[in-house]
């Protein structure tokens, strides 16, 4: 009897049986993730070791990936992206949480009114949004001169976009419009479902706002901050659209980010096994990030 | 459960093999039954539009023409844009789903050839084609020395282009040349930038914020005091030198000094605009295509070449022309350069084309295609400044992107003249140390 | 008195937060009202407000290039990733939660690995396999991956795992088979997980300018995004006609959006508490 169930109790001849539904359940899924995430992968991975160009395949080992620590292009893109990481989590973290917390407990009409208006650059899509911000920021027509000019703020017009020290807050302003949507919606709802009798509770004790907000908000609001971190993270790894839009990682490299150097180096210098290479190391990065985060999300929170 | 292992696993071995470790070419579009063949054309905005008609709209006319003349012949036109046009042709060779013919310039086309991904087109060049030619320099320019890889249809010089009301206002009219061959020196560039500079204006923008139109600038810079892009012998990159240091140390002074504008976040089509727009008072890539496209009626546009030291000026020129990717199929390939001849030699609509692109034909059996337009005479004339063609020299697309960065370290003054000059060397050259 | 203070604080926040919407709600606005000005008066110092004189010639220059179809395209797209996506979802999600059969753990741990991957890194393969079959320049190269993604299948598995397994055993003993307990009773206990990973899946395609830009090459293939992308490189600061393609691109999904705020809301937020 023992030898025919599992270590499901399941006799072998049902476990086969429940092997061959679920797997049928899973296989329109597990082709497209195989076909499209899993082999991809792979042969990214398999493709970087070799110099890949338009016209040759050579395997070089390690080389394209000892080529990127010395490539002063690459690590000033690296750079890049870990100060738009950097800039942009806190912020968005931070804004959405003030924002959410104003409105919150408003009445509905505002609380959605608001919502809708930060939710707003998310809807009208990446590329209207950026072609708006570019006109916004043009030198000779845009807005944002007309008006600083105006006040008297700068003497003169300035190249928003062609200035090394302001090109990347154009990017991270932009960046920072569409990506507080998300938390600010994810914010609202979670302060919502705090348990009312406990924020009595605390008004009758005569608790301050900074106290309460520690003691009694922030501990209920910890998972939303958690998950909100990790998507902005993600998303700033992931910032292309933008540049390649609107600055082509100009200038002097200033904006240039992984992701955007990446493409650059495909597509236009036909260096797709060091774009490869490339890719695998952004991965690797945005998959200690995660780790790190889902860790950090397990110990704090039960799920 | 072993079933779906087969079956998951054989789908694995099909998705996997072929496209790694195959030829990478596309499986063959077989030719329909009825014999006819389906090429694939994509063009790049060289043939002019006539006002008011969309990209791509003077294309599909010729292709009707030539489909009447060619029944078995099916022609597919897809138009492609300077910005992200060259990413989307190397995304489809490496796909495998090169066009059949590309209409484009010397830069991208050799460097395909030279990675063997065209057709080889020297059974196009006989003895009576390149004598009707007559230019060496132009026979070249299709060639990288081993092979013809593209069929040149017109040819134009870049130059300057003034805002004459602009620059009459501000007092810097009388240092341009309007007689003759319009030729002036850098002395008077730097007297008319300041005039305009001085009057509010601004002269003109070094674009440097993309690959767009790059040859203006480098047009710019080697004349302003006769540095050259490369040898003579096209076996390197020779703009780090004293002339060259030199116009740049000038161009970043006129820039420091506001006279004129270092375009960090723009290419040539936002360069364009600007010219068209009044907002700067001249253009750096001016060309008789882009006279066409952006003519307007709010000022007078004049055609002035680059200011040099000596008032000799160095041009850079383009050619325009057609190759055949090879994608492995004889009879596309075959059906492909009966197009490319058709577009270029037909008798009806081969000057017809030459005219749309604004340029002057390359084949000197065409004759006089603007009889009477003075100012195409004029352009014609300035044949005898044409410089050294380096664009089908290796390591080309890579010399570019080192190119505009290189200038946008001198603007941001990230770097010295002297030390991007020097970056900008090594790297460039990079290709020819292997 | 520390209540006025109180209360005079929380005033002037809401006063910021009302001119911090303003900027918000100004790039969209200057989109709308840009698509109505002819060019002189798009670029013209100082910039006029609002447009005095609008006029439809951006449009119709517009529509010189195929925007309709760039916009259908992008509504296909769209649509389709998110039916496969919830299907495909749905269906692994299901026997992940509620199925041990043999196997689960490494699916389960790879489709976790996966998930924090950027799609970029596997851009030049997907390339050559979408060419590999034939798909490449079509709209399914950029349906395909997005039906990939497994951030779904987990989103639809925390879900699943809320259905009791009870009903489950009891529709079993009742004869019905596999399929038709997905169908019947599954499905509309996670109904509320399907109009969130519909939402997401929708809006995420619609705006994945990245794998389109590298997918996509003929000009009646492009979506809007595209489209409006290439307009730029086209017309550089002819902002009006950008304006008007942008505009295209927008409207429909800000209203929709406007319409349904609601379930919007509630999808996102699910999404996340679950995901």
């Amino acid at each position: 009897m023992e030898s025919k169930t599992n270590k499901y109790g399941v006799s072998h001849a049902i476990q086969r049986q429940i092997d061959r539904t679920s797997y049928l359940f899973l296989l329109p899924m597990l082709i497209f993730f195989l076909g499209f995430v899993i082999i991809p992968m792979g042969m990214g991975i398999f493709t970087s070791f070799f110099d890949y160009t338009m016209s040759s395949f050579r395997f070089i080992g390690l080389k394209n990936y000892l080529d990127l620590f010395s490539d002063p292009k690459f690590l000033r893109s690296f750079w890049n992206t870990f100060v738009i990481v950097v800039v942009s989590v806190p912020s968005v973290t931070i804004f959405s949480l003030w924002v959410a917390s104003l409105i919150y407990d408003k009445n509905a009409w505002v609380t959605s009114t608001f919502r809708g208006v930060f939710y707003l650059p998310v809807v009208t899509g990446t590329v209207p949004v950026v072609v708006v911000w570019k006109w916004i920021f043009d030198k000779y027509a845009g807005i944002l001169n007309y008006v600083l000019v105006s006040l008297g703020v700068i003497e003169k017009n300035i190249a928003w976009l062609g200035n090394k020290d302001t090109a990347i807050w154009c990017i991270l302003v932009i960046l920072f419009t569409t990506s507080i949507g998300q938390p600010i919606v994810l914010y609202i709802s979670s302060l919502a479902n705090i348990d009312n009798s406990m924020l009595e509770a605390a008004e009758v004790d005569g608790a301050s706002n900074l106290r309460t907000f520690w003691q009694i908000k922030w501990p209920s609001i910890l998972p939303t901050t958690l998950y909100v971190v990790v998507i902005t993270t993600i998303n700033s790894f992931q910032c292309f659209a933008l540049i390649q839009l609107l600055t082509s990682g100009g200038p002097v490299y200033s904006t240039s980010t992984i992701m955007y150097y990446l493409y650059d180096n495909a597509f236009s210098l036909y260096r797709y096994g060091y774009a490869n290479a490339m890719g695998v190391l952004l991965a690797i990065v945005i998959g200690l990030f995660s780790i790190l985060q889902f860790k950090s999300i397990k110990s704090n929170v039960e799920y | 459960m072993k079933k779906f292992t087969a079956i998951a696993l054989s789908l694995l071995l099909v998705l996997f093999a072929s496209p790694l470790f195959g030829s990478g070419s596309k499986e063959a579009a077989p030719a329909a039954s009825d014999g006819t063949v389906t090429i694939t054309w994509w063009a790049f905005p060289t043939f002019g539009q006539d006002p008011g008609k969309p990209a791509g709209s003077y294309e599909a006319e010729l292709v009707k023409a030539f489909e009447a003349a060619n029944p078995t012949i099916k022609v597919k036109l897809e138009t492609i844009d300077f910005t992200s046009g060259p990413q989307k042709l190397t995304a489809a060779i490496e796909g495998g789903t090169a066009p059949d013919v590309l209409f484009d310039a010397p830069g991208r086309i050799i460097e395909y050839g030279r990675n063997g991904k065209l057709v080889k087109l020297d059974d196009l060049f006989t003895a009576s084609y390149k004598s009707d030619v007559g230019n060496a320099d132009l026979l070249a320019a299709c060639s990288d020395g081993a092979s013809y890889w593209m069929y040149p249809i017109s040819a134009s010089p870049f130059y300057m282009g003034i805002n004459k009301e602009m620059w009459e206002k501000a007092g810097a009219l009388q240092y341009v040349n309007l007689e003759g061959d319009r030729t002036w020196t850098t002395d008077d560039f730097i007297k008319a930038m300041e005039a305009l500079g001085k009057a509010g204006n601004i002269g003109i923008s070094v674009y440097c914020g993309g690959q767009g139109g790059d040859q203006g600038t480098r047009a710019l810079v080697s004349n302003l005091y006769g540095a050259t892009i490369a040898n003579k012998e096209n076996t390197r990159y020779t703009m780090n030198s004293t002339e060259g240091a030199k116009a740049l140390q000038l161009l970043k002074d006129l820039a420091d000094k506001e006279y004129i504008d270092a375009g960090l976040s723009i290419a040539a089509a936002e360069e364009l605009q600007l010219f068209a727009q009044q907002q700067i008072s001249a253009t750096i890539c001016w060309g008789t295509s882009n006279a066409k496209n952006y003519a307007t009626n709010a000022f007078t546009q004049v055609s002035v070449p680059f200011p040099s030291n000596d008032g000799v000026p160095s041009l850079e020129y383009l050619v325009n022309g057609f190759c055949v990717f090879d994608n492995k199929d004889a009879a596309r390939a075959e059906a492909a350069k009966k197009f490319i001849t058709f577009i270029s030699d037909d008798a009806v609509w081969g000057p017809k084309n030459v005219v749309q692109t604004g340029a002057f034909p390359v084949r000197s059996s065409f004759g006089d295609l603007y009889p009477g337009n003075p100012e195409y005479n004029l352009l014609a004339s300035w044949t005898k400044y044409y410089g050294g063609y380096y664009n089908t020299m290796p390591g080309f697309a890579a010399m570019r992107t080192e190119w505009w960065n290189m200038l946008q370290y001198v603007f941001t003054g990230e770097k010295t003249v002297a030390k991007a000059l020097a970056d900008y060397d090594k790297n460039a050259n990079a290709v020819f140390a292997k | 008195m520390l209540k006025q203070r109180l209360n005079l604080y929380r005033a002037i926040m809401m006063l910021v937060l009302i001119i911090i919407s303003l900027l918000f709600i100004f790039p969209f606005y200057w989109i709308i009202t840009g698509a109505f000005k002819i060019q002189k008066v798009a670029i013209q110092m100082p910039p006029q407000w609002f447009p005095t004189e609008p006029t439809f010639a951006n449009f119709t220059e517009l529509f010189l290039n195929p925007a309709l179809a760039w916009f259908l395209n992008s509504v296909f797209m769209s649509l389709a990733s998110m039916l496969l996506v919830c299907l495909t979802s749905a269906m692994a999600g299901y026997v992940l939660a509620k199925k041990q059969f043999s196997g689960r753990a490494i699916v389960f741990a790879v489709i976790i690995a996966a998930m924090a991957l950027p799609k970029q890194v596997v851009l030049v393969p997907l390339v050559r396999i979408m060419n590999s079959i034939g798909m490449y320049n079509t709209a399914w190269a950029v349906i395909l991956p997005a039906v990939g993604w497994p951030f779904g299948v987990f989103l639809m598995k925390q879900f699943a795992q809320t259905v009791p397994t009870e009903i489950l055993d009891a529709a079993r003993i009742d004869g019905s088979n596999e399929w038709m307990t997905f169908v019947r009773i599954v499905t509309p206990i996670i109904k509320p997980a399907y109009g969130a990973l519909a939402i997401f899946t929708f809006i995420s395609t619609w705006n994945d300018y990245f794998l389109q830009l590298v997918m996509l090459q003929s000009r009646s293939k492009l979506t809007i995004a595209l489209g409006v992308a290439t307009l730029q490189a086209e017309m550089a600061t002819n902002y009006g006609v950008i304006m008007a393609g942008a505009a295209l691109g927008a409207l429909p999904i800000v209203t929709i959006f406007l319409l349904f705020q609601k379930y919007f809301a509630s999808g996102i937020t699910m999404g996340a508490v679950k995901g």
